[in-house]
């Protein structure tokens, strides 16, 4: 029983990294309308960035994070202002292409520069620390920290959607960004700030993945459908969900993985496409 | 257009088109073994392309999880051959069988995607099989299990002679493929899918059945693709849950190839396979760096020339080498 | 006088279709230009136009002696054209006052401020924080015309803003245009009803096919010929 309640936990707990994941592709899927294959190469370009900036200069894995925060936003702004920008509204076959594209160029960016071996960062011992609850529960402190940090970047990215002006631009250009510019807004810039935002959750969860989890050139993908479950599960566009979306996701998997280590993966696709059948457009629906 | 001048053009290229059928067609007779074995790879290749172009280029359904097909009907060919010792050559066709009932609860799940999501979707549901094909024990489980020695023979008993019958087979299902692809595409069915390729509300408007096209196309490649897991899986004697339903081999070589030989035309698929086994066996020493330079080039057809290597060429000319169209010229 | 707006040669394709032009036309400062014609006339095209947002356009558009021809539709908005187009486009995702501040947000200093706004709007006041898509017809399409104002133009076109609305409610809007036009704001209305429109106009052009058949002062035009010009008889 205690055991059971610990997995769930534990399950829960990985949710909030899930969720991370997942963030930036909700939010890209929001407001651009499209999903972006390359988004789990991209979280993984930053662990390696982030990897190679401690390897550079010895310093730590939370300042090596948040140095690449403001590359991640310029890096994000001008991938969708150059490239993404050039394909939006022509239908979904070219913006699916080029996403394609940009994820096996970055796969292989990295395998030819690092390897394929598989990395880890390390967090200086705060990856290890636990505390003891009582019942047979233990939360790990590095967990419990992402789980937090998830919930504020929901707190902070909804405020920002909702209750700031950009946010509000940003409503404008996805609701109809031909009326957009009509008033005066430069949808491409709006847009292109919206993916810059992206870019931020991406590295802020590069940087847990990386101290969290192993990772390798080829680790991509697996983020991707991970994240791309949970906004569906969440439904589309909504935050909230995309945090609920994850932790169904990471509860599904720790309990699947009391079968037997192989049933984890499995256990998760296939809570997600029971749930996907029961309710298309996911569990909270924006509209 | 006129270029009534270079329409010789477009005759020498049915004349080499036909020329390499033939030669195709006999090829076992003039070639070495690990050249027969390289066009068995190229013929299996081509069909997968032939049909994510069906699927993409026409019926918008741009799935990045068509290898779950592949790797279904290559475990359906092992179920049959090894398991249940049904006749081998028998298997090869109920194999296309299997992928064709496996499509149907796929299409359930995937089509409630918007067309934007599912491209993720179908990746979702080709993992999923992938690894409850896994879970097979009778299949060897994640490692995977080779055909038994028994099943191998029964395709010849000397390895010349396997590497042809195999050959011939692959070049049956690469026609057949082709053959009725095209007659599909010259149908009434076609005329709708050209439509739809052109201008998908107006083709609505003018009360082309969308999601039946969508339904048609999806379920006509399910089969095609088992074929060729079946026929790749006789050539590598062996399946696996990763590589039977490789996604680099059997969706991201495939997209490349389509997408830089010319999506939304049957000429395309045929130019970029080509150009694919080109650049695989020039270009292969050049390790990772092989798939950057597809990656570059395939976003780079996308912001310039969006139907691709054939787009190119098609300019110049004023006819399809493979033509769709009954009428010669449709009034605009 | 320079005209506020001087459209020389305009005309609109889409694809092969030609929808519109050459045209011709100007609108002074302070003047209420009013464009009528039968559906499929091409005045929404010629609205499009003026904006950057049409098919495809040739001609010369020049605003306050400056050719704008060549600008983005958002440079255009910022220079001070404001378009309340056809079918309102609200953003469906914002608040009542939220829609109207993206168009305060382009930044013009001017008459027009929320105060104003909603002091021509009373209904808008109460309702500032409601999304706009639980706005009835008439409201929505104030919040529409409210968002131009709010971006201070020069020169502001109405794409038939009485579109499905009641007859009070289009009085109600229709009150306010040379209220508006007495700020110096050049005003160009585009309707299919011809009364409603030639009766706040200061001039009018009527276009038949894409083209301009009858212009003139309502004063000084019999209703017979402008409703012959109208249908092209
Ligand atoms: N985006 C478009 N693509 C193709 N044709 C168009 C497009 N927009 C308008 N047209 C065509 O151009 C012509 C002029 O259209 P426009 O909308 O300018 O007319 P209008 O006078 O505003 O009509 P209405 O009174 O119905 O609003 C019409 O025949 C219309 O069908
Ligand atoms: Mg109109």
């Amino acid at each position: 029983m205690g055991e059971l309640a610990n997995q769930i936990v534990q399950g829960v707990l990985v949710g909030g990294l899930y969720a991370m994941y997942a963030m930036g592709l909700s939010l890209s899927v929001g407001v651009m309308r499209f999903v972006n294959i390359a988004h789990g190469d991209l979280i993984v370009l930053f662990s390696f960035l982030i990897l190679a900036l401690i390897h550079a200069t010895g310093i730590g894995a939370l300042p090596a994070t948040l140095m690449t925060l403001p590359i991640a936003f310029v890096g994000g702004y001008f991938l969708q202002r150059f490239l993404l920008q050039r394909v939006l509204g022509q239908g979904v076959l070219p913006i699916i292409l080029v996403t394609f594209g940009l994820s096996i160029i970055i796969q292989n960016g990295l395998l030819g520069t690092f390897g394929a071996d598989t990395r880890r960062v390390s967090g200086g011992g705060f990856e290890t620390a636990t505390l003891r609850i009582g019942g047979g529960i233990n939360i790990g402190v590095l967990p419990l920290t992402i789980f937090i940090v998830a919930i504020l970047m929901v707190l902070a990215l909804d405020w920002l959607l909702y209750r700031t002006r950009l946010g509000a631009r940003i409503r404008a250009v996805s609701d109809d960004p031909a009326t957009a510019n009509l008033v005066g807004l430069p949808s491409a810039r709006v847009y292109a700030t919206a993916m810059g935002i992206v870019g931020v959750t991406i590295a802020i969860s590069a940087g847990f993945m990386s101290i969290w989890t192993n990772f390798d050139p080829t680790a991509g993908p697996s983020r991707l459908l991970i994240a791309f479950e949970a906004v569906v599960l969440g439904g589309l566009g909504s935050l909230w969900g995309t945090l609920v979306g994850g932790i169904i996701l990471g509860v599904a998997q720790a309990l699947g993985a009391q079968i037997d280590v192989s049933w984890q993966l499995l256990a998760g696709h296939i809570v997600f496409l029971v749930i996907f059948l029961a309710r298309p457009e996911g569990l909270f629906p924006k509209y | 257009m006129q270029h009534p001048n270079r329409l010789w053009i477009v005759y020498l290229a049915r004349a080499a088109l036909f020329a390499a059928a033939v030669v195709m067609a006999v090829a076992p007779m003039l070639l070495a073994t690990r050249d027969i074995a390289i066009l068995t790879e190229f013929l299996s290749l081509l069909t997968i392309a032939i049909m994510w172009n069906l699927l993409a280029g026409y019926a918008d359904i741009v799935s990045v999880g068509q290898h779950a097909f592949v790797g279904v009907g290559a475990y359906a060919l092992f179920g049959f051959a090894a398991i249940a010792h049904v006749d081998p050559y028998l298997a090869i066709p109920l194999s296309a069988l299997v992928a064709l009932v496996v499509a149907l609860p796929v299409m359930v799940i995937i089509f409630r995607l918007r067309t934007a999501y599912l491209a993720v979707g179908s990746w979702v549901v080709a993992e999923t099989i992938m690894l409850a094909a896994g879970k097979l024990s009778a299949f060897g489980g994640g490692s995977g299990i080779s055909l038994p020695v028994s099943v191998v023979r029964g395709f010849g008993s000397r390895v010349t002679e396997r590497y042809a019958t195999i050959y011939w087979i692959a070049f049956a299902v690469a026609a057949l493929a082709l053959v009725a692809t095209w007659l599909l595409m010259r149908s009434r069915i076609g005329l709708g899918l050209t439509a739809m390729r052109d201008n998908e509300e107006g083709a609505g408007v003018v009360g082309v059945n969308l999601i039946g096209l969508r339904v048609l196309c999806f379920l006509w490649t399910a089969p095609f693709l088992g074929l060729a897991g079946a026929v790749i899986t006789l050539q590598k004697l062996r399946v696996s849950p990763p590589a039977s339903f490789s996604i680099i081999d059997w969706t991201v070589y495939v997209i490349f190839i389509v997408v830089i030989g010319g999506i939304g035309s049957f000429e395309g698929p045929i130019i970029g396979t080509v150009v694919f086994f080109l650049i695989r066996e020039y270009l292969s020493e050049i390790g990772v760096w092989h798939f950057i330079i597809l990656g570059v080039l395939s976003i780079a057809v996308v912001l310039i020339e969006p139907r691709g290597l054939w787009g190119l060429v098609r300019r110049l000319l004023p006819a399809d080498v493979i033509p769709i169209s009954r009428r010669r010229r449709v009034r605009r | 006088m320079d005209a506020l707006l001087d459209i020389t040669d305009l005309s609109v394709s889409y694809g092969p279709f030609h929808a519109l032009g050459p045209v011709s036309l100007t609108v002074g400062a302070g003047e209420i230009v009013s464009i009528i014609g039968a559906n499929g006339a091409g005045k929404s095209s010629l609205m499009k136009a003026i904006v950057g947002q049409a098919g495809r356009s040739e001609g010369k558009i020049v605003f306050e002696g400056e050719d704008i021809t060549a600008r983005t539709t958002a440079q255009i908005a910022r220079a001070g054209i404001a378009l309340v187009p056809e079918g309102r486009r609200l953003f469906p995702s914002l608040t009542v006052e939220e829609n109207l501040r993206i168009g305060w947000e382009v930044g013009r200093q001017g008459a027009f401020g929320f105060d104003e706004i909603y002091a021509l709007f009373p209904a808008l006041a109460e309702r500032r924080t409601l999304h706009v898509r639980h706005l009835s017809g008439g409201q929505q399409q104030m919040v529409a015309l409210g968002r131009g104002l709010l971006a201070n133009p020069k020169l502001l076109l109405c794409d038939e803003i009485s579109l499905g609305l009641a007859p009070v409610v289009i009085a109600d809007l229709y009150r306010i245009i040379p209220e508006i036009r007495d700020r110096g704001i050049g005003i160009v209305i585009v309707e299919q009803d011809i009364t409603r429109s030639l009766a706040v106009a200061d001039r009018f052009y009527c276009l038949l096919e894409g083209r301009v058949n009858l212009s003139g002062r309502p004063t000084n035009t019999n209703r017979d010929e402008v409703a012959r010009h109208y249908f092209g008889m």
